[in-house]
This record gives structure tokens, C-alpha cells and sequence, in this order.
């Protein structure tokens, strides 16, 4: 097997004098999920915290003068604005308000007769300031509530609690740095089908056709080094560089995940009156990621990873040129990103056929890592399924190199 | 030594109009020798056969019947042995232009299993012989592509090969290189090795062949020396023997 070496060595090599080509493959994954995700996590916050500042534009029809005073009073919230002309459903649409509240007439004498009255409200549920007018509406009138509610019982000297006849007191099984893992655990198998195709596609077309269409493969061939290891150490060498670049993918998301969950966790925990620091220390890589995660994660990667390079070198080996490869590959592409895309889709993991569907039920597996539900039966059946795909697709390259046709197609 | 024994070799290819499959018979029945210390001359006009011939003795290609011997070897038994005593160089090949001479040739060693001290001694050696040595460590995409082709003669060569083909050596190369190239080859024979050269330059024919061989329509015509073709054919020169050989008249 020193063949196989000597020729994963020179495939290798030849990568590594291409500067510009490892750079993007390694090193901009490992900048660019962190910097999206902290750019879209900024602009989300800065577009919430300003939505915050900001007083929810009011149109009130409140002819009892019931709701008027509570919002009057709240000016931080609450700017009443006068009822444009014409269609206020398009006045909303159009955002010239963010709430329209409509109280019904007889809602001071139904309060004192302690009768319920009725409060209309018109939201733009497109919209997050007039749904945000919404919510804040809603608590100002839950509090309302609990202060009429107290008023009626103190006036016949009932309890607080009576409408209180119990207590739910939740408790979280969960916390940020799982739900994050769930989130990163239906990200992963895309990016990884994806990424290990793609860079598989690259790479794999540079060392076959493209070695036919620079008119090197000859030399190659006229050494001593038989074929089958030719094709063998070019399989490795194609497998290595997609599954690195691949790794770096998923180690550059979840440090964008990471700094993610910091950011989340610092804004819950600034919510909550505590400094965020004191929170987001907690969330570490390893939290939303462990060893053995990533570990039967990675492992995975290797027949999936040999499957997927073994694709790409059949039809390289039998493409006569770069752009004839490329044209056989690239529908490849549409098809693994329809399996990523349908990988990312929820409730997924019930679908009873999927652990038998090769290559999604990869995906199915590293998505039940993430969210520490590892099936051992599921996972050896992937691994083993795949493998098997790979081996065969493997022994195909390394017939189709030993046909005098695909190498001698001019 | 090479032993080419009745050898055929034919292609289906595809007919453009009509897309019926075609069968044609590159090779019909071939048969020579060429012995150690003998350069051999193998001429022919573009798609008589004498890439196929070459490709099927180097065994990038195996013949549909016949056989070959390489120093002793069965070219389709024992291909990777072959492979490793000879040295094969032909217009279809070119050089990693992302690596420098002396990077490839290290390399190539390695792949034909020669020892890196050796290979490195070795690789000087001709590197300098081909007057390459001050391009030794520069990346190949930025050499002329007659500076590549010395690259590829040296990288043919690395080995030490016993048995040497080249198909077009001097192709692409100026006056200067290619008698260099001639002097390699002359230096080749007279160390005793057996080497096969495919041309369609008649004067180098002339000035290095110990004998020759004709190909055309896949036959071989002549095998003999140069001179004594000439006279079979009572012609001057060998380009004559190529013009009655496509009249069909003296085959």
C-alpha cells in the first residue's frame, strides 16, 4: 500500500501549493460563521432594542374613557396617535400606527356591574412593532385586570388568592446551551452533506479530469505505482481534504453558535436585572458540543465523506476534461442540497423509514447526537449502510481508471 | 530488450453522422525486436498506430492479441515490474506545473521506488546534462514549454530505466536542446540500454536509429537499418519511402 501513499503525499503536496485554495477552504469557515453570526445577532438586538425604546403608536376609540387613562399614563409605551382618514386597515398596513383599540362603549357600566366588557384590538402580525404594541397592551391590561379583580375582592373582604385556586410552578429539563445543540444539531448534517460534497467537487475534479485535461495522469500512470493505488491514494486524498475543510465548517458554526448563545444568554440575563457575564460563562463549546458528540460525529464523516469522494472520482475518472466533469457533477450539487434542505426539516426524526433511507439517515443520526438522543442501533446502521455505498463506489473508480477508454478520451 | 510479438489492437469508436459503432484495427499483427544498446526508429504518419504500439509496450494499453516482453517481463502479467524498468515519455504528457523540477523529480522516485539520496543524485545529474539546473527550483508553470519537456525527459530517465520510449522527444524543442537531447539518447545506447524512438523528424532517423520500423495502417513496413531501407525501396530518403507507402504501390 506504499502507492497509495506516495500518491495521497503528492495530492497533498499539489494542494498545498495553492495557497489561495486552503485558505478557503480552512481558514475562512473558521472567520466567516462567526462573523455572520455575530453581524445577525447584532442587527437582530439593535432592531429589538430600538423597537424597545421606542412608545407604541396607538389609534383609541375608547368612548367610556375605560383604557384611555392606563395608557395616557404609560408614556414610555404608549403614544396615542388621532385615527387617520379613510381605510384604517391600510392606514396599519402601511404604518402610519402600530395598534388600533377599539372599547366598547358601555365598558363603564359594564365594570361596575362587574360584567366583562370587550376590547378590540387590530394588529399587523407582519409587523413586529404593531405586534410588540400588542403585547404590551395585553400586559398593561393583564395588570388592569389583577388591580380590578383585588378591588372587587378587598370589597367583599374575600382573600387575595381565591382566584388563585393553585400554583404551576415550572421547571426547565432544558436550557440555552441544549436548545442551542438542538438548533446546531439541524444545521450540522447540511453543512456537512453539503460541505463534503462541494469540497469533495473540487478537489476530486483537480485530480482527475483535471490531471487528464493538463495531461499529467499519463505520467502517473507510467510509474511503477499500480492503479489501484493511484486511484486509491486519490480517493484518501480527496476524502481528507473535503472532510477537513468539512470540520472547519462545522468548528467555525459552533463557534458562531458559541458566541451566540453568549450573546442570548447576556441579553436574558441583562433582562433579568443580572449582568450577562455572569450567565454566558456557562455556555462553552463543549456545552452545546461534548467529546463523544463530536467524536461519533466525525466518525461518521469517514464513510460518508469516502462515499461522496468516490462519487466525484467516478465521474472524474471518466470525464475527459474539467468542464465535462463539472457538468456531470454538478447536478450532484441540487440534489444534496434538496437532502440537506429536507435533513433540516422538523420532525424529521419520526419519520419511521428514515433510519433506512442512506445518507439521510446520516443526517438523522448526527441531528439525534445534538439532541442527546443517540440511538446505537440507528448509528451502526448509517455507518454500516454508508460504508458500504462507499466501498462500492470505490471499486467502480478504480475499474473505471483500468479502462484504456477513460484514460485515452480525447 | 523488447520482444513485440504479432500484435493487434483495435478501437470501437462512434460515427459522428450516423452514431454506429465503427471497429477499427489500430494495430494488425506486428512483430519486432529491438535488443539492448539499440535505439530503435519507429516512424509512421499520424494515426498509423505508433502511439498505440508504444502505449501497449509501456502497458498503458493492453493489446487485444500478441505479446510483449520488456527485458524478459510480460508486459500484461507483471505490468508494474515492467513499468519500473522503463521509461516512458510521449506528447501526451506534461509536467505538475505547481511543482519545481527538482520537487518533481524527487517525487517521481519516490513512485518508481528509487532510493531519495539516489534519486536526488540523479536527478541533478540530468538536470544538469539538460542544462536545467538553474531552473531547478522554479515553480513549472513559469518554465518555457521546451523547459518542460526537458523536465519530462529527466523525470522518463529518473529511474535509470533499462528500457527507454520516447514518442516525439524532440518536439517543441530548439535546435540547441534537441541535440542535447540526441546526445542523451546516443550516451542511452552506448550505456546499453534498449530505447525506442517514434519521430516524425527523418534526419534525426538518420543520425541516431540503428534500425527502423515503418507503421502504417496499423503494419509494419522496413525493420531494418535506415540504409538498407532505402535501398529496398531504391529510394533517397525516407520520406520517399513514406509518399510510395501511402500510394499503396511497394507494401
Amino acid at each position: 500500500m506504499k502507492g497509495v501513499g506516495l500518491i495521497f503525499k503528492k495530492e497533498w503536496m499539489e494542494f498545498s501549493k495553492d495557497r489561495r485554495t486552503m485558505f478557503f477552504t480552512f481558514v475562512i469557515p473558521l472567520i466567516l460563521f462567526p462573523a455572520i453570526f455575530t453581524m445577525m445577532t447584532k442587527m437582530a438586538q439593535g432592531d429589538s432594542d430600538r423597537r424597545r425604546g421606542q412608545a407604541s403608536r396607538i389609534v383609541l376609540n375608547d368612548p367610556g374613557d375605560v383604557v384611555r387613562p392606563l395608557l395616557g399614563a404609560d408614556a414610555k409605551n404608549f403614544q396615542l396617535v388621532p385615527a387617520p382618514g379613510g381605510d384604517l386597515k391600510q392606514a396599519l398596513r402601511d404604518k402610519e400606527f402600530d395598534l388600533s383599540v377599539d372599547v366598547e362603549a358601555d365598558a363603564p357600566g359594564k365594570l361596575q356591574h362587574q360584567e366583562p366588557f370587550t376590547i378590540k384590538a387590530m394588529v399587523d402580525e407582519s409587523e413586529s412593532s404593531s405586534e410588540l404594541a400588542l403585547k404590551r397592551l395585553k400586559e398593561t391590561m393583564k395588570k388592569q385586570d389583577q388591580a380590578w379583580v383585588q378591588a372587587r375582592l378587598e370589597a367583599i373582604k374575600a382573600p387575595k388568592d381565591l382566584p388563585k385556586p393553585s400554583n404551576l410552578v415550572t421547571e426547565k429539563a432544558s436550557d440555552l446551551a441544549l436548545e442551542l445543540s438542538k438548533m446546531l444539531g439541524l444545521f450540522v448534517p447540511y453543512i456537512l452533506l453539503i460541505g463534503l460534497y462541494t469540497n469533495a467537487m473540487q478537489h476530486g475534479v483537480y485530480m482527475t479530469a483535471g490531471e487528464k485535461e493538463r495531461h499529467t495522469m499519463l505520467s502517473l500512470l507510467s510509474t511503477a505505482i499500480p492503479r489501484s493505488h493511484v486511484i486509491w491514494g486519490k480517493l484518501l486524498a480527496t476524502f481528507s481534504i473535503g472532510v477537513l475543510g468539512t470540520v472547519m465548517n462545522v468548528i467555525g458554526m459552533s463557534l458562531g453558535f458559541t458566541l451566540l448563545g453568549h450573546q442570548v444568554a447576556g441579553s436574558e440575563a441583562a433582562a433579568a436585572g443580572a449582568t450577562g457575564a455572569a450567565i454566558a460563562p456557562s455556555l462553552s463549546f463543549s456545552s452545546l458540543a461534548s467529546p463523544e458528540t463530536l467524536g461519533l460525529t466525525l466518525l461518521l464523516l469517514i464513510p460518508l465523506g469516502l462515499f461522496f469522494s468516490s462519487i466525484i472520482l467516478v465521474l472524474g475518472t471518466q470525464a475527459k476534461n474539467t468542464r465535462e466533469a463539472m457538468t456531470a457533477i454538478t447536478p450532484g450539487i441540487f440534489v444534496v442540497v434538496m437532502l440537506g434542505v429536507f435533513s433540516t426539516a422538523p420532525g424529521l426524526e419520526k419519520m419511521a423509514a428514515l433510519p433506512y433511507v442512506p445518507v439521510l439517515n446520516v443526517a438523522l443520526t448526527i441531528r439525534k447526537l445534538f439532541s442527546h438522543q443517540f440511538v446505537a442501533w440507528q448509528y451502526i446502521l448509517a455507518f454500516v449502510m454508508t460504508s458500504g455505498l462507499a466501498a462500492a463506489m470505490a471499486w467502480l473508480s478504480t475499474n473505471i481508471l483500468n479502462r484504456e477508454s477513460a484514460i485515452f478520451r480525447q | 530488450m523488447i520482444k513485440v510479438t504479432n500484435l493487434h489492437k483495435a478501437f470501437t469508436v462512434k460515427d459522428g453522422k450516423t452514431k454506429a459503432k465503427k471497429r477499427i484495427e489500430a494495430v494488425r499483427g506486428i512483430s519486432f525486436q529491438v535488443n539492448p544498446g539499440e535505439i530503435y526508429g519507429l516512424l509512421g504518419p499520424n494515426g498509423a498506430g505508433k502511439s498505440t504500439t508504444l502505449r501497449m509496450i509501456a502497458t498503458l494499453m493492453q493489446p487485444d492479441q500478441g505479446n510483449i516482453e520488456v527485458c524478459g517481463l510480460d508486459t500484461q502479467k507483471e505490468g508494474e515490474k515492467v513499468r519500473g524498468k522503463l521509461g516512458y515519455l510521449s506528447t501526451d504528457m506534461n509536467v505538475y506545473e505547481r511543482f519545481t523540477p527538482r520537487e518533481l523529480l524527487r517525487l517521481f522516485g519516490e513512485f518508481q521506488g528509487v532510493d531519495p539520496t539516489i534519486a536526488e543524485r540523479r536527478g541533478i545529474y540530468l538536470l544538469e546534462k539538460l542544462q536545467l539546473m538553474d531552473f531547478s527550483d522554479v515553480k513549472m508553470d513559469g518554465l518555457s514549454s521546451g523547459q518542460k519537456q526537458k523536465v519530462s525527459i529527466a523525470r522518463a530517465l529518473l529511474h535509470d530505466p533499462k528500457v527507454v520510449i520516447f514518442d516525439e522527444p524532440t518536439t517543441g524543442l530548439d535546435v540547441l536542446t534537441a541535440k542535447t537531447v540526441l546526445d542523451l539518447l546516443r550516451v542511452m545506447k552506448s550505456e546499453g540500454r534498449t530505447v525506442i524512438v517514434s519521430t516524425h523528424v527523418m534526419p534525426l532517423v538518420d543520425e541516431i536509429c540503428d534500425r527502423v520500423g515503418i507503421i502504417f495502417d496499423g503494419e509494419l513496413y522496413g525493420d531494418a537499418p535506415p540504409r538498407e531501407i532505402l535501398g529496398r525501396y531504391s529510394v533517397r530518403t525516407l520520406d520517399e519511402v513514406f509518399f510510395q507507402l501511402a500510394a499503396g504501390g511497394v507494401r
